[in-house]
């Protein structure tokens, strides 16, 4: 086609006016990183969020929380009170040169403002509003509170994992949040494309409590078909599929022997001693066995009936007992290369300075260096969840100082001038 | 508004995904209406048609409850990719089509033909879509793994649990069914957006190891900016207390409760009744509470395990304090009653597996709602539409191709 003007961001056409609490964060972040001007609205002296942990040098101050940064990228920022009718009144003004509007307040407390979905679709009818709530917008607990946890705990993530005699693991880094947040971000841009053909916009309303639970795998499904109720099972994570063992440095995952690819474990296992008796024939049925109920063989194909695993619980838990001395006796690192290379899908257990020293993602600069003139210093972030060949995924600028775009956005843009900016900002408007 | 066309009817997509994640990824384009053309082979299936639970009492490739539930909403054929005119057909179908999504290793589409560049000359506006684990360059390209070994690598599962285990994470192959499908749908429908406006098409790479590190918050800066690791911490945040899930009354019950100022605590002490313990310095403030956690805990679960779950949360919650049940999938199907008043699952008759309950859309959209259509294909059931409909073939040649195994 040869258009040499052609966009190269994939969604630099769309404006975004974000009101997003904790639970709606992510999915600005995403419209904003592949390219849309993302307008944070800010109650005045900032949003709270701004003072979750962790911080820049564990200094708690609101232009320093790790937790706003990552979140808030690309985004510009504005305050507005939405507490006074002059706030309102320029918050409109912003929604009618909006294409989307994201919010994840209480059901009605927009509406009690005079800005729910209806009058602001009556100002501007291509307006997509995004309401993110813990249980959606009608129902019997819709006026719950839902931080991440409750999400977690209800949409039955929470009940999968830990060890039987313990509390129910809490995923780390607020997964309901976030899938809330990648479900809403669904929501807009299969809304949007529809705008693209009919010009019509809508209001799409995201629970928490929903997205999480269609992110459960089978536990729903187990269920429903044969009254299963999942239970934790500790470190068998998956029932002998995938199991956590410690290893010299850490931990890793993998199944009790290596899966198919078994005999070229065993055969290096054997080449640095460590296969004790294993090699010999008795072993060699029960191994078949162990490596026939994996994941990853054709299940049509499968030869050995699973009841032989029950007929030998001694020789497994010798087989485990050798694959755990010989575990030992490697780094992650090692055996991570080393089952892999064999064909063998063994994961490490990595925490975050291993991330930052992965040699795969150091080759693919997964990483991106974010400049934070105010620090004087640049910050290596999380890159690219996805990465588009014609528009790329990127960071062009760190998250907005509280009220940063104040004049370019209320007078550059909306028109405002700076005698009404004084007195709005005097009446503790912005 | 009462438009009854579905947001993205008229995308197409050419299929390949398998096992979890991918068709995880496509579910979401075909919940909204596109036409998802699911591709397998009669000698290599989708794995995931043998994957337990099945429907009670039945066997065979059609009956599995994840294969179904990943599935619905598509169409499926059987095509031999082996084969010559397998490969042909390909082309042509791509050719009429929008996306082409696989979640192979790298190298297994190119070895086809199949690769990006190829593909856009066959539809230079097509949007291809790969999701590789690792990626499709750098040292360890050839590296795999299952979802639950993605969490582990990716860092998920070293900062969840508690502190005095060894690091067992969520408990399920939670990257397959939570990040890595939804990046790839919020992927693709960008990729529609900047096609309607420019004509153009592109490629997307999801590297499933990468989405996955997307979601573990401020890790990963906490340790750049601060060189701190951060570990588990069990149930606890810094910045609330009590925080955790807390047993309750009945075999294996737990109800979360989330405190996270003085109001909420406040309200929390009244509706335990105000034990005297509430009052006691070491519990006066936020702080306090912090440093004081492990014995608040055991009190609040000395009151807990007189309840009920659902007691427990509907107490807090009327007052004002956050709690939810830790719910599992009985709870969810048959006790929750949001969800219920919320019409959340959908049951469907399969002309195999029986009437099956589905998870509905998550995210509701007032005037183009996704719609559950029909439940997932059997192996090859939509073979007269595409091959006979779509490409145009007549009965004499379709019935070649069976002959000639083209369509095992």
């Amino acid at each position: 086609m040869g258009n040499i003007s052609a966009p190269e961001l994939a969604l630099d056409d769309v404006r975004v006016v974000d009101l997003a609490g904790p639970m709606g964060q992510y999915c600005t972040k995403v419209l904003a990183d592949m390219g849309a001007d993302v307008i944070k609205v800010e109650r005045p002296g900032g949003d709270p969020a701004r003072n979750l942990d962790p911080f820049v040098n564990d200094e708690p101050n609101s232009e320093r929380s790790l937790y706003f940064y990552y979140l808030n990228t690309n985004k510009r920022g504005i305050t507005l009170s939405l507490d006074t009718r002059a706030g309102r009144e320029i918050f409109k003004r912003l929604v009618k040169t909006a294409d989307v509007l994201v919010e994840t307040f209480n059901p009605g407390y927009m509406d009690n403002l005079e800005m729910g979905y209806s009058t602001l679709s009556n100002m501007n009818p291509r307006l997509i509003m995004v309401s993110i709530t813990g249980f959606g917008q009608a129902g019997p607990y819709k006026d719950f509170k839902a931080p991440d946890i409750v999400g977690v705990a209800m949409g039955g993530l929470m009940n999968l994992g830990g060890f039987p005699e313990d509390p129910p693991n809490y995923p780390g880094a607020f997964q309901g949040y976030n899938l809330a947040s990648v479900d809403a971000a669904i929501g807009v841009l299969t809304a949007l494309f529809h705008r693209d053909l009919t010009g019509e916009g809508q209001h799409i309303d995201v629970s928490m409590e929903e997205s999480v639970s269609t992110a459960i795998e089978l536990a729903m499904v187990s269920y429903a078909l044969r009254k299963i109720i999942r239970k934790r099972t500790g470190r068998q994570v998956y029932r002998g599929w995938n199991e956590v063992f410690p290893c010299k440095d850490g931990f890793i995952l993998c199944s009790p022997l290596g899966a198919s690819g078994w005999p070229r474990i065993l055969e290096w296992m054997n080449s640095e001693g460590m296969a004790a008796d294993l090699k010999d024939k008795r072993y060699k049925e029960v191994l078949d066995a162990m490596a026939d109920r994996q994941m990853d063989r054709n299940v049509s194909a499968s030869r050995i009936d699973p009841r032989i695993l029950r007929d030998y619980t001694q020789e497994i838990r010798h087989i485990e007992e050798v694959w755990e001395a010989f575990l030992m006796t490697h780094t992650r690192e090692e055996l991570y290369e080393g089952c892999q290379e064999r064909g063998v899908r063994l994961m490490p257990v990595q925490n975050a300075k291993d991330l930052v020293n992965d040699p795969q993602l150091i080759a693919r600069n997964f990483f991106v260096d974010v400049e934070h003139p105010e620090l004087g210093a640049r910050l290596k972030y999380p890159g690219a969840p996805y990465r588009l060949s014609e528009t790329p995924w990127r960071i062009a600028k760190r998250a907005p100082l509280i009220g940063e775009h104040n004049l370019e956005i209320y007078v550059g843009e909306l028109g405002l001038s700076s005698r009404e900016l004084a007195a709005l900002a005097g009446e503790g408007t912005i | 508004m009462h438009n009854k066309r579905l947001p993205l009817a008229g995308v197409r997509v050419v299929d390949f995904c398998w096992v979890t994640a991918g068709p995880m990824a496509t579910r979401n384009l075909a919940d909204f209406g596109a036409e998802v053309i699911k591709l397998e082979s009669r000698t290599r299936v989708d794995l995931v048609r043998g994957y337990p639970p099945l429907s009670e009492g039945k066997t065979g490739l059609n009956v599995s409850g994840p294969f179904n539930n990943y599935n619905r909403n598509k169409l499926g054929i059987t095509l031999n990719i082996g084969h010559p005119r397998g490969r042909d057909i390909v082309k042509r179908l791509v050719s009429i089509s929008d996306v082409v999504s696989d979640n192979f290793t790298p190298g297994t589409m190119s070895k086809w033909g199949f690769d990006y560049e190829r593909l856009r000359e066959i539809k230079p506006d097509i949007i291809v879509l790969s999701m590789p684990v690792m990626g499709n360059n750098g040292p360890r390209r050839s590296f795999g793994g299952y979802g639950m070994g993605i969490a582990a690598a990716a860092g998920i599962t070293y900062i969840t649990g508690s502190p005095r285990r060894m690091p067992v994470g969520i408990g399920t192959a939670y990257p397959d069914a939570g990040p890595n499908p939804r990046h790839a749908a919020i992927a693709v429908l960008a990729a529609l957006h900047y096609r309607n406006r420019t004509g153009k098409g592109q490629h997307i790479e999801l590297a499933q190891y990468e989405s996955t590190i997307c979601f573990t918050g401020t890790a990963v800066l906490d340790y750049t900016v601060n060189q701190r690791v951060q570990s588990r911490m069990g149930n606890r945040l810094p910045y609330a207390a009590p925080h955790g899930a807390y047993r309750c009354k009945g075999d294996e019950r737990w109800c979360v409760i989330a405190v996270f100022n003085e109001e909420e605590w406040r309200s929390f002490c009244q509706v335990i009744g105000n034990p005297p313990w509430t009052t006691e310095e070491k519990f006066a403030t936020l702080l306090r509470r912090k440093e004081n956690e492990d014995e608040l805990d055991h009190l609040v679960e000395e009151w807990t395990r007189q309840r009920t779950a659902e007691e427990v949360m509907m107490s807090m919650q009327r007052a004002g304090v956050a709690a939810g049940v830790v719910q599992n999938g009985q709870d969810l199907l048959e006790k929750d009653e949001q969800l219920r008043f919320r019409g959340h699952y959908v049951y469907m008759e399969h002309p195999e597996a029986g009437r099956i309950a589905h998870d509905n859309v998550p995210c509701k959209l007032s005037a183009t709602p996704g719609v559950l259509r029909r439940p997932a294909p059997i192996l090859g059931q939509d073979n007269e539409y595409v091959y006979g409909d779509l490409l145009g073939m007549t009965e004499d040649e379709m019935n070649q191709c069976y002959v000639d195994g083209v369509f095992d």
